[in-house]
């Protein structure tokens, strides 16, 4: 993969990462950037759309930050045919779950350009609030302090797939040499790179080995994380105490962004019983819990989208009674992927693996 | 509350079969008019084909306490839809990895094919499938409370 340079030039990596997205537009490379940006109400950086780059004064495009997690709302810049070019700048979890959604027909990566970065993790909201109160730039803070990542979600602390391959154009800032790099995924990428009038580079020796180190250090946090859990649900016991405490509230479908349906099953009268029914449960059973049907939630949203989860993290993040679904779901998406040789994310001609309709994958 | 019980006479398993339409369901009938009995244990359910089968449909069996699932299709090329099985076996090789996750052991999901015109091996796969589930002994979630 081919990989451009641009010197800092007394800027920080942050600034530098923004004149890029600057010249997107004064380019004409680009006619919008999605890009995350803090403005005059909040520090804590939000999807923020840009026409004119003279507006982008408090872009913070490598900001230990998702809000929300920005591939639904970038989806929604593409999803239908337009005559515009957008740059969607995503983190790498982001950019794999855009991916599913241009697989899942609810954007096109047509008129995309995919832009990410070595990923600097991310801290919950409220943890971001009250370190920036004391850090002013925490926004600039990656990659020169980086402190920060001693506070990172517990999904982003064992994540170890924060390189986007499939984006267009990445930023390279780790083991740079004081260089931002800019590497050029696609052909599209390597077009951009040209226009932009970008100066080639080899890769500074020292990027490959502290990315395998912190790599290496993440995954070993996620082999141990998914052993325990999978112990833990490979029970009934086990599972109903996971989410005892769900109040089936669905924060977590609604956060997570390859979850895309529309109209949620559990939303319909299929799940809707009438009086007598429930009776007639608790009659059977013994006792029934309300809200109903949890484990039924939980199980069906894994069927339904374990092949395509991207381990971002914001279901844990949003699930007001702190259970880790994430972990739940990453655990078991592991499995899932590794069943179907799937990566979501990697490749968006690579079909859905149930709708892959080939004879090879026999049941035994 | 014992972790497992014993098989006695007491226990019945309940199986839910989904089947398909134009193959399994015709060869139930077929077995039917052909008076070849099969265990009463199995629910059937009929569908136009096993690739409308979602996943949900097998966690709803297990989660209300079957003991078996039992999916009956069309052989490979001969689907009404073409290809509505072929989806239906990766869906449901999926759902057998993903409950043995929780502790349910994936052979108490099967996916078998069996055409319209195969009476007798519709008998055959049923009982067999019923002997084996009464075997494993009842499904870890029978009688017992699940949120």
């Amino acid at each position: 993969m081919t990989m451009y340079t641009v010197n800092l030039a007394g800027d920080t990596a942050s600034t530098t990462a923004t004149r890029l997205l600057k010249d997107l537009l004064d380019q004409a490379v680009a006619d919008a950037v999605l890009v995350s940006a803090e403005n005059p109400w909040s520090r804590l950086p939000m999807p923020t759309v840009f026409t004119d780059s003279a507006n982008m004064d408090r872009v913070v495009p490598l900001a230990p930050s998702a809000a929300v997690s920005y591939a639904r709302q970038a989806s929604l810049l593409v999803r239908e045919p337009l005559d515009k070019t957008v740059a969607l700048v995503l983190k790498p979890c982001e950019v794999r779950a855009f991916i599913e959604l241009a697989k899942l027909n609810q954007c096109s990566l047509d008129h995309a350009i995919l832009v990410s970065m070595d990923c600097p993790g991310r801290l919950e909201n409220k943890d971001y609030l009250a370190l920036a109160a004391e850090k002013q730039n925490l926004g600039e803070a990656f990659p020169s302090d980086l402190s920060f990542q001693e506070k990172l979600t517990a999904t982003c602390l064992s994540c170890n797939a924060f390189i986007p391959d499939s984006a267009d154009l990445q930023f390279c800032v780790t083991g740079m040499d004081g260089q931002l790099g800019v590497k050029a995924g696609t052909a599209k990428g390597q077009d951009i790179a040209a226009r932009l009038n970008l100066s080639k580079i080899e890769e500074p020796r020292g990027r490959a080995e502290a990315l395998s180190q912190l790599a290496e250090k993440r995954k070993q946090r996620k082999t141990v994380l998914f052993e325990e859990t999978a112990s833990t649900l490979k029970s009934v016991e086990g599972f109903q105490t996971y989410i005892s405490r769900c109040i089936n509230c669905y924060n977590c479908r609604a956060a997570c962004p390859v979850c895309y349906c529309r109209e949620c099953v559990f939303l319909t009268d299929v799940f809707a019983y009438p009086p007598d029914m429930i009776l007639e449960r608790a009659k059977r059973r013994g006792q029934v819990k309300m809200p109903m049907d949890t484990t039924m939630f939980h199980m069906t949203r894994l069927s339904h989208i374990a092949h395509a989860c991207v381990g971002c993290g914001q279901c844990t993040s949003v699930c007001p009674s702190d259970i880790p679904v994430a972990d739940l779901f990453r655990t078991v998406a592991e499995k899932t992927q590794s069943y179907f040789g799937y990566m979501p994310g990697r490749d968006v001609l690579e079909p859905i693996p149930q709708l892959a309709a080939k004879k090879g994958q026999r049941q035994e | 509350m014992s972790e497992t019980e014993t098989v006695t006479q007491s226990y019945k398993p309940r199986i839910v079969a989904l089947v398909c339409n134009w193959c399994t369901y015709t060869a139930a009938d077929l077995a039917g008019t052909s008076r070849l009995s099969y265990p009463a244990e199995i629910r059937m359910i009929r569908l136009m084909c096993t690739g409308m089968i979602d996943q949900k449909y097998i966690l709803k069996a297990f989660l209300d306490g079957a003991d078996g699932v039992f999916i009956g299709g069309c052989h490979p090329g001969d689907c009404h839809y073409l290809d509505g099985n072929l989806k239906a076996e990766r869906r449901i090789g999926g759902t057998r990895n993903l409950i043995e996750q929780f502790g349910f052991d994936p052979d108490r999901l099967k996916l078998q094919w069996i055409g319209a015109s195969e009476g007798p091996e519709f008998q055959h796969h049923m009982t067999e499938f019923v002997e084996r589930i009464a075997a494993m002994g009842p499904s870890q979630v029978r009688d017992r409370m699940i949120l």
